[in-house]
């Protein structure tokens, strides 16, 4: 037993790791705990626990249609670890989505709002329902240990067949309906994927792997219960399982002939190989293997067959799931939601050791190590002791769990508070391409940015520190009044400094304001009382004062904040120059103004 | 009535007002660069965007209101809906936050709350408070250049045609989302190719939620198909097993009356 001991103390690991990651998803929400984004909503958590958690529960119902419709009674040992791990797949699924979907509490809604043009919908109903069947299947087998559910469980045994049947019919509606998932993804799906074949590949796949499904469990029990695994028997599902992955096969590539994309199946394209990748691993591989009989008999041969065939399917639901959404950009999955796939499998299979440990799934229930060390083989009595008595297991299973969910805690702590907030944008190329918005206060308007063209001034590529990483933590950039140092006064065309400062104009404050006046715009003089050629002479202006819109206010409004506000008026200067009241042509009083006195507008240099 | 929105982009000159006008109506907090953000400017909290183009052209994307809307097909509690008035909309209420519209957006217009705990979809919807009390939406209200204008779709396309034809040179001669995926409530004239609005992809003019539809009549069909086939084969098989275990008797043969 020690194997299945290392084994749960590994699950109860990953369930312990899932667990602080769960604490961590649903309080700083999806975007800080995975790298699902607007470019790939659906990731791991579709592509993994719910296509591939359907596909591989598919054993459930092609077992009991086996057993109970065929009346294949020799099949009768693998029926009830099938419908076991039908019912924790199932029950994995939707612990995937209770993780994946935004508002799970909501998910009762499928129940109230119905849309039934919804593949989704249709996908939804089918997994509740077949969910119920598979509960009511299964449940006779722990009622044997209970007399009080005699009673309960004789009335199951009977509706047994109709729910046998039911189950087949829901079964193969939603494991063909998660193909037609796809089917409104024409633009998204790479066309190596996208055909409106979809949900019979998906449904004939999922028998394929239903099969194998079977094999890879039974021989994953058998070596970690020393269990006789039902090695000749499988080697017939090896057999059917042939044909049908061939017949998928087939039917995959009549239907890229048919719609004339095999072409595709040779262009070197990342994609290219990821399906043929998917398809060795699925399809090729294990019919050659199951194609020897030596293969198909032995023990060792039907494992790893089955298990490239069930790693092949999870391939291939992740890439239609995610993987394969051209255009949609890079995902790769983040290391929490790999821990969440991991601990909810990790969780379905804990609680199938508990179920075949306690109740009756083989014809011989797993001897148990307290009791009986002499069902068990002699290399293995000498290791009984790995973790001591039950008692002694459970803790460490505790510790463990206990010590890894604590390193989840850990790991998680540093990274919401910056996934939440900024992405770090020194490293970004800069977001709307090469026009940037940036919103210093946050008001939700913002000025427009030319990148490159501040960093020629700034002094070309190596620039880049002069404004990035110059600054305190948590401010990311210069800012721009760094630079731009008169952005704060009230207008650019009249610099207060310049003129007050020694090296400007070298006035004193009264040289302009009113002598003992409060000192304001009001109180200065006009700008034409010293700049007399402010104004060509025989101009019709008459300057009464000067003011000018601020940079900060015209290049926090954009364009917009004088063009649409001031429409017509904005021909007019003393629109914004108050002032400069009446209408003038601009190139004519320059071409006048340089007439007459030989001189263009110089700003004061600063 | 349905509505439209007509969008010109050779009178665009990308002042914004419409994404800033669109913010003060939906109440939109200010956005920040995130990680799931895409390039396009669209966001949760941004429903409008206006794109740069080479050359100084720009062109506003929003959500195409499709005739025929694939995320409203898509929805399995039906929380999108396409009204009479033209505008999608979206009822929180009842989404469960599957994402699956999101991925069925020809356009790729829906956009998520990454950073809430409680997510919800978000995208244009149309002002459809406006719209349904006889206003034009904030954003066609704000178009300084009347280069975004709100009419009956009928109206609209009138209009765009008429600008094609009067000004035959200016336009690329196409009115974008007259057909495609059955039609859009929102359209464009343009002087540029407008295909990167969905990736360089050039749609049909199937409407997306057709696809699903042979395979969603098909489901009754199949269900009691299958149950039904199921169930004579286990009848036959019964009664098979039955027969072997106990031979029928034989009936008696005319030879030996005679």
């Amino acid at each position: 037993m020690h194997r299945a001991r290392v084994v749960k103390l590994i699950l109860w690991l990953f369930t312990g790791l899932a667990l602080a990651v769960a604490a961590g998803r649903f309080l700083y929400g999806l975007g800080a705990t995975t790298n699902l984004s607007d470019a790939t909503p659906w990731g791991l958590w579709i592509g993994f626990d719910v296509l591939s958690g359907v596909a591989l529960a598919a054993g459930g119902f092609i077992v009991t249609a086996i057993v109970y419709i065929f009346r294949l009674n020799e099949f009768r040992a693998v029926v009830r670890p099938a419908v076991l791990t039908a019912f924790l797949g199932y029950l994995a699924v939707v612990a995937g989505l209770v993780f994946d979907l935004g508002l799970p509490w909501n998910m009762w809604h499928l129940i109230i709002y119905w849309n039934p043009r919804s593949p989704l919908f249709e996908v939804g109903w089918c997994v509740m329902l077949y969910l119920t069947v598979l509960a009511l299947e299964f449940f006779p087998v722990p009622a044997e240990e209970f007399s009080a559910l005699a009673r309960i469980r004789r009335a199951l045994l009977k509706i047994r067949l109709p729910l046998v049947i039911t189950g087949i019919g829901l079964s193969t509606l939603h494991q063909s309906s998660l193909g037609s998932l796809f089917l409104l993804m024409p633009y998204h799906l790479h066309p190596l994927w996208y055909s409106p074949l979809l949900p019979v590949n998906f449904f004939i796949s999922a028998v394929g792997l239903g099969l194998m499904m079977v094999m890879f469990e039974s021989h994953t029990t058998a070596w970690l219960y020393h269990r006789k695994p039902e090695t000749a028997l499988l080697a017939r599902f090896g057999a059917g399982a042939r044909w049908v992955l061939l017949g998928y096969l087939t039917i995959r590539l009549a239907d890229l002939a048919w719609r004339g994309r095999l072409p595709l199946l040779w262009t070197p394209e990342w994609q290219t190989a990821m399906f043929w990748f998917e398809i060795a691993l699925m399809v090729i591989v294990p019919v050659l293997l199951l194609s020897i009989p030596a293969v198909r008999f032995s023990r060792t041969g039907q494992w790893i067959t089955a298990g490239l065939a069930v790693w092949g399917v999870v391939v291939n639901r992740i890439n239609v799931g995610g993987f394969m959404q051209t255009g949609r950009g890079y995902y790769l999955p983040s290391w929490t939601e790999l821990a969440i796939s991991c601990g909810v499998v990790s969780m379905a299979v804990l609680v199938f050791m508990f179920m075949v440990e306690r109740f009756r799934i083989w014809e011989k229930r797993p001897a148990d190590p307290a009791t009986a060390a002499d069902e068990l083989p002699e290399a293995d009595r000498a290791r009984l002791r790995w973790l001591g008595p039950p008692r002694a297991a459970a803790e460490a299973y505790s510790l463990v769990f206990i010590l890894a969910a604590a390193v989840g805690f850990a790991l998680l702590a540093p990274q919401p508070a910056e996934s939440r907030g900024i992405s770090p944008t020194p490293v970004r190329h800069a977001r709307g391409g090469e026009e940037l918005r940036i919103d210093g206060n946050l008001d939700g308007f913002g000025v427009t940015f030319r990148h490159s063209s501040h960093q020629e001034v700034a002094g070309g590529k190596d620039s880049c520190v002069s404004c990035h990483h110059m600054n305190l933590p948590r401010d990311r950039n210069t800012a721009c009044s760094e630079c731009h140092r008169d952005m704060y006064l009230p207008s650019d065309a009249f610099r207060h400094d310049w003129h007050a400062s020694a090296r400007g104009a070298n006035l004193s404050c009264v040289d302009c304001h009113r002598k003992g006046a409060l000192r304001s715009r009001e109180t200065a003089r006009h700008c034409n009382d010293c700049h007399k050629d402010l104004i060509p002479e025989g101009s019709p202006i008459e300057v009464k004062g000067y003011r000018a819109v601020g940079y900060v206010q015209a290049m926090h409004q954009l364009c917009i904040g004088c063009h649409a506000n001031l429409g017509e008026e904005m021909t007019r200067c003393g629109a914004c120059h108050q002032g400069l009241e009446d209408f003038i042509d601009l190139p004519e009083v320059s071409a006048r103004r340089l007439e007459r006195s030989g001189k263009r507008v110089v700003l004061p240099p600063y | 009535m349905s509505f439209a929105i007509l969008t010109d982009t050779t009178k665009c000159i990308g002042c914004r007002e419409c994404v800033i006008a669109c913010k003060k109506e939906n109440n939109l907090p200010p956005d920040f660069p995130r990680r799931w953000n895409l390039e396009d400017g669209l966001s949760a909290r941004n429903w409008t965007s206006v794109i740069d183009r080479p050359d100084g052209k720009y062109v506003r994307k929003q959500c195409r209101h499709c005739l025929e809307p694939a995320c409203v097909s898509a929805c399995p509690v039906g929380a999108l809906e396409k009204t009479k008035t033209g505008a999608v909309i979206y009822a929180r209420r009842k989404c469960i936050g599957c994402r699956y519209c999101m991925m069925s957006c020809p356009f790729g217009i829906p956009r998520y709350d990454w950073d809430q705990p409680v997510p919800y979809i978000r995208k244009c919807i149309f002002c459809y408070s406006r719209i349904s009390t006889g206003r034009q939406p904030a954003c066609t209200e704000a178009c300084p250049t009347q280069a975004t204008i709100f009419g009956e779709r009928a109206h609209l396309l009138e209009v765009a045609r008429q600008r094609l034809r009067e000004s035959p040179g200016k336009y690329l001669d196409k009115v974008w989302g007259e057909t495609e995926v059955g039609g859009t409530s929102v359209l464009y004239i343009s002087d540029i190719d407008l295909s990167f609005l969905t990736r360089g992809q050039e749609l049909t003019d199937e409407p997306v939620p057709e696809r699903t539809k042979l395979a969603m009549n098909a489901v009754p069909f199949a269900f009691l198909g299958v149950v039904s086939a199921m169930a004579a084969v286990n009848w036959v098989i019964q009664r098979r097993m039955k027969l072997e275990r106990e031979p029928e008797p034989r009936p008696p043969q005319e030879a030996d009356h005679a």
